[in-house]
């Protein structure tokens, strides 16, 4: 019942989805038909049925729901490893991004079992059967399980994710204190998978005008950066009713955060910095 | 900065912050009137309309009635920012505000003329 | 996202449709369906202090459509309803302390939103019983 962290998986799953019909608001050309069934031979002792999104853009068809049979006796543990095996088994025109293979790069982020993470952490084990594979939602698909992230990438820029110095460099480093780098732990360690961006629903419903929990995460790293000497615009710029404030705490992100980061509680820190910021204080 | 630039920087913030000010003072407000309410239960029209015409009573259900109403029109605000995405964002802004406002001065107007009348 | 641009380049990947409810969402769901139906029960307040202005046969009338068994279920939903805005609106404010951003707190507090209510509204309702008495 109570979650420790974001990769500790429920016990049980009351519902699996919300009670919406299954092609809910979804546009014309986004609606879900049923899709090809890829069966393995009778040979294999241990299958598991993947039901995974596919959408060929040169096909001009609706994006389709492919069921395929692995024998998980042949492949790794992870779902990575049974996407790869499909590809290099089954179908090869299934496609997905992927790198590291070790939960660091952050380019094999979707969306399995209805949740947001790695493919690469996620142990097959751990997963339901049929298990569904779908890309992170709430975004343009270019292939398969390959959403458009320029947006996403155009909103990190837009929080100029940069040092701003104003007085001249040192001669060496910028010094900074033990206790001020600490304040940077759990904020530089995001890998920009957008596991949380594409996981809010206020991002699903505002994504063109919300910078997204992601985004913003990387404001508040800037903003709490003590080198940074230029807070007071960092903050101007994300004092927008949509921007900053199209946050409505629904905590999505940090729950699915695959590498157990905080980005609904960095948000929260930057709204608190606009209030000080206007004057109020309620803990010196 | 320009004006233009402060308004949009008000903006947000305080939406923001009139809606945890409001919420924190619902908070007493509301759990008196539901405890007066329980309390009153039983009792028949004239002992509600001297409860009611307690200057306490009056001035906290004034305050109720101009808190709640705030907070609602700030809230229902949010939700229509969020679903509400075309042309039909401005008329469905204004009436809910005119709505919450018409219902906060009709509450108001009972509660004094209840004062006045008896 | 809208607009005639994303219309043009392909189909959007569901979301709502297939995204796990988490008692992340559901309770943040649960606490804007709960502040609409109190605004309900805001306007239902504004109309009982209407009655009690009118007179004494108008407050009778409306007492009487309090205390019809519609209209008892009608005040035990508005009062859970409310119950459950209060005490997730609490949970929010100590958020915007920042207090509680620990996912195993956001949980748990999760979980006390949803007792303390409904421990809330029968305590309420108890104690409407007996002071009617």
């Amino acid at each position: 019942m109570i979650i420790r962290s974001s990769n500790q998986l429920p016990r049980f799953v009351l519902m699996k989805r919300f009670p919406v019909p299954r092609n809910f608001g979804l546009n014309s050309r986004s609606r879900i038909e049923p899709g090809r069934s890829w069966p393995v031979s009778g040979k294999a002792k241990r299958i598991k049925t993947f039901n995974i999104y596919r959408y060929n853009p040169d096909l001009g068809r609706n994006p389709t729901l492919d069921r395929f049979e692995v024998d998980l006796d042949d492949c790794g543990p992870m779902v990575l490893d049974a996407l790869i095996w499909i590809k290099n088994k089954v179908d090869s025109t299934l496609a997905f991004r992927y790198s590291c293979r070790e939960g660091v790069c952050g380019s094999c982020a979707m969306n399995i079992d209805g949740t947001n993470w790695l493919a690469c952490t996620r142990f097959i084990s751990e997963t339901e059967n049929p298990i569904a594979i779908y890309p992170l939602p709430s975004l343009r698909i270019i292939k398969d399980l390959v959403p458009d992230l320029k947006h996403l990438w155009a909103q990190y820029k837009e929080v100029q994710p940069w040092l701003h110095s104003k007085t001249p460099e040192p001669e060496k480093e910028r010094l900074q204190s033990i206790e001020e780098r600490r304040r940077l732990d759990g904020y530089y360690e995001c890998i920009l998978c957008f596991c949380c961006t594409s996981g809010c629903p206020s991002y699903w419903w505002n994504g063109d005008r919300f910078l997204g929990p992601a985004a913003l995460l990387h404001a508040w790293r800037w903003l709490t950066d003590s080198r940074d000497e230029a807070p007071g615009e960092r903050l101007n710029s994300l004092e927008d009713p949509f921007r900053l404030y199209g946050c409505r705490t629904i905590l999505n992100c940090t729950r699915t955060c695959p590498k157990g980061l905080n980005p609904g509680k960095a948000i929260a820190e930057i709204k608190k910095k606009v209030m000080e910021r206007r004057g109020l204080r309620w803990q010196e | 900065m320009t004006r233009r630039r402060e308004r949009t920087l008000l903006e947000g913030a305080g939406h923001w912050w009139r809606e945890r000010v409001t919420a924190v003072a619902l908070i007493p407000l509301t759990l008196w009137f539901f405890a007066s309410i329980i309390a009153h239960s039983a009792n028949d029209y004239s002992a509600v309309i001297a409860w009611l015409r307690m200057p306490s009573s009056t001035l906290m259900m004034v305050l109720l009635l101009v808190a709640l109403f705030y907070h609602t029109a700030l809230g229902l605000q949010t939700i229509i920012d969020d679903y509400v995405h075309s042309a039909r964002k401005v008329p469905a802004l204004i009436i809910m505000r005119l709505g919450c406002l018409a219902l906060a001065a009709a509450g108001t107007f009972a509660v004094l003329r209840i004062v006045v009348r008896g | 996202m809208r607009g005639s641009m994303q219309e043009k380049y392909g189909p959007t990947s569901p979301n709502i449709q297939i995204y796990r409810p988490q008692l992340t969402s559901v309770l943040s769901i649960a606490n804007r369906i709960s502040g609409v139906v109190t605004s309900v029960g805001a306007v239902g307040l504004v109309l009982w202090l209407l009655a009690a202005a009118a007179g004494p046969d108008t407050y009778a009338f409306a007492r009487w459509l309090l205390s019809s068994s519609l209209g008892q279920i009608g005040l035990l939903i508005f009062m859970f309803a409310f119950f459950l805005h209060l005490c997730g609106g609490i949970r929010h404010l100590i958020w915007d302390a920042v207090y509680g951003f620990d996912l195993s707190t956001i949980y748990a507090s999760g979980w006390v939103v949803v007792a303390a209510s409904v421990v809330l509204t029968v305590a309420a309702w108890i104690a409407g019983l007996y002071a009617a008495s």
